[in-house]
């Protein structure tokens, strides 16, 4: 019972971490139709970012409070001065883009932070165990389901019941449309693509006191947060989250029961899901 | 004679001479150019012909050099035997992999190829009794042409192997294309719900075309592996299947030619650039960047617009 309580928190912590990153690979999809390979650099950015912050401000949530808006910043000046021009071509043009700004980005941050990892401590205030059902549970991943939990409804609340969320909605669901009836598109494009950069710097940084900061951290969550939106369906919040679920359970009980073969249990669950859902969960035939 | 046959003629009798006109090296670089030409052709034939971009092209490159070195190393057999092990092995990997990714279209496959191929990066590297994991399989010997032939360890004999496969891919892939098998492939790739419509499933020729493209992806890898001595997992990971990319769209999707022109443009500016700075990813990513928004063409889209324009 304490191993399941210990494994199924795990798996829930995990989900969080990954729920941040794929919600905005998963929003940008839906607004842009771009599929941000460069994504999972941001997510890096904001743990290399976390690090300079914590090693300059000697606190923890300062970090967790700037380093977001910052990425976000350089992901929308990104898109402004580079994928704004080929929204009308084929989409493999804007994912080969993304690969473009991904390779400058990762060799960017070797450049500054050299190749060793950089590790943060968490703040004192989440430091150890706490007890839980009979198990030692960290406090800080403790802290992880919660914060990616507001995170979470945060953005939905916004989607949902501000103007701007529905702005984004309409633009999503129809852009000819909603340029029709005067929303301005490439605003709308700028600030999601930033919102999104800022959701997955926010995920660096809370990734960071349980993860280190190293390079390749990008590749290594772009890569499972495509499997999350391959299986909740690319543009469906709801679905990143449901496939965050499953990716986080699959390698949390992946890696403890069978620990060589953890990759493999994520595959097979995609694979699965594929030959039933071609689309992913919530997503709709293109 | 027309011009596109004379130029192939040229090209052909320059690649048969400059082994007499290049330093040692020189020819060991030009012999690495072709077999990532090759590699890079294959993409070409998925992304540029049938319209799916595959982000984990590497995989098979990765997949056909374990199989050539794990036959070198192990058996001694002559290379072309190795050859063929590896090529096979890329494809027979290749029909599950593409039968789920198939499934999928557009970005959905792009994000599919890249998991499988992650996954494979990640079986390579985790096992170790086979592949020698991280250090990966070193001393790949260059043996011989046929049993009791002549042997392909002096550079010229090498390069003349390699010519000859990467000539040999292209005159196939260029029949391919121009098949009635080719010509459903360029029809899925401009529509294909017209394609279904009128009375074709789709799958099946992606599928085979998936397939065909591992397995010359596996024999550019199984090129690789003796030529340079050993196969690690690097060979399978996901920046060689982004620079895949690259030097596809560097030369020209849907060209053959192109992508085989790209590898080469693009691995002597890498070379060039890391010459002069360690960084030089960060400049190959900004050339690129430039290159997919004012060049879509390619060099040899770029340069067919502009012979067909004067």
């Amino acid at each position: 019972m304490a191993i399941f309580v210990e494994q199924l928190l795990n798996a829930l912590a995990l989900a969080g971490l990954l729920f941040l990153v794929s919600a905005g690979l998963s929003l940008v999809f839906g607004i842009l139709r771009v599929v941000n390979f460069a994504h999972g650099v941001f997510y890096m950015l904001g743990a290399y970012l976390g690090f300079t912050t914590v090693a300059v401000s000697g606190w923890f949530w300062p970090a967790l409070l700037v380093v977001p808006p910052v990425v976000g910043v350089v992901g929308a000046l990104l898109e402004a001065s580079t994928l704004r021009f080929i929204y009308r071509r084929p989409p493999i043009y804007q994912l080969l883009l993304t690969f473009g700004l991904a390779l400058i980005l990762e060799e960017s941050v070797r450049v500054l932070y050299g190749p060793t990892a950089k590790g943060i401590d968490p703040p004192p205030l989440l430091e150890g165990a706490i007890g839980i059902a009979g198990t030692l549970y960290p406090r800080y991943r403790l802290f992880l389901i919660v914060l990616s939990l507001a995170v979470g409804a945060a953005v939905w609340l916004f989607l949902q019941k501000t103007r701007s969320g529905l702005v984004i909605r309409a633009v999503a669901q129809n852009s000819e449309m909603a340029d029709c009836l005067g929303a301005d598109i490439a605003r709308v494009r700028t600030w999601v693509f930033g919102a999104a950069c800022a959701l997955a710097g926010l995920g660096g940084v809370a990734a960071a006191p349980m993860t280190t900061a190293y390079l390749g951290m990008g590749i290594g969550v772009i890569v499972d947060a495509f499997v999350v939106v391959v299986i909740g369906g690319l543009g469906s919040i709801p679905g990143s989250m449901a496939g965050s679920l499953i990716v986080g359970a699959a390698q949390t009980w992946g890696a403890y029961y069978l620990p060589e073969t953890a990759m493999v249990i994520m595959y097979a669950v995609m694979g699965a899901i594929l030959i039933f859902r071609p689309w992913g969960l919530f997503g709709e035939e293109e | 004679m027309n011009g596109p046959r004379a130029l192939a003629l040229a090209a052909l009798a320059a690649l048969a001479a400059l082994p007499w006109v290049l330093a040692r090296h020189q020819l060991s670089i030009l012999t690495d150019l072709l077999i990532f030409g090759l590699f890079a052709l294959s993409l070409d034939l998925i992304m540029g012909y049938t319209g799916m971009v595959s982000f984990g092209h590497a995989a098979y490159f990765g997949l056909g050099a374990y199989g050539s070195a794990l036959v070198l190393v192990h058996s001694g057999q002559p290379v072309p035997v190795a050859l063929l092990a590896g090529a096979l092995l890329a494809g027979v990997v290749a029909l599950p992999v593409g039968w789920f990714s198939t499934r999928a279209t557009g970005i959905y496959f792009a994000m599919l190829t890249l998991a499988f191929a992650q996954l494979l990066y990640t079986v390579a590297y985790k096992w170790r009794d086979l592949t020698g994991g991280s250090d990966g399989l070193a001393g790949v010997p260059k043996t011989t042409l046929f049993w009791g032939g002549p042997s392909l360890a002096t550079p010229h004999a090498y390069y003349f192997l390699v010519t000859a496969c990467v000539v040999l891919a292209l005159l196939l892939c260029r029949a391919l294309v121009r098949s009635p098998f080719g010509r459903a492939l360029q029809a899925i790739r401009e529509n294909e719900r017209r394609f279904v419509a009128l009375g074709r499933a789709a799958r099946p020729f992606k599928l085979v075309v998936f397939v065909i493209a591992a397995a010359l992806a596996g024999l550019a890898g199984a090129l690789f592996a003796p030529f340079r001595g050993f196969a690690s997992p690097e060979v399978m990971f996901w920046v060689l299947s982004g620079q895949g990319l690259m030097m596809v769209l560097t030369g020209g999707i849907g060209t053959l030619i192109g992508p085989i022109l790209g590898a080469m443009v693009f691995i002597l500016i890498q070379e060039v650039l890391s010459s002069y700075t360690e960084h030089w990813m960060i400049f190959s990513g900004a050339v690129f960047v430039l290159m997919v928004i004012f060049l879509p063409g390619g060099l040899v889209g770029t340069a067919r617009r502009l012979v067909t324009r004067a």
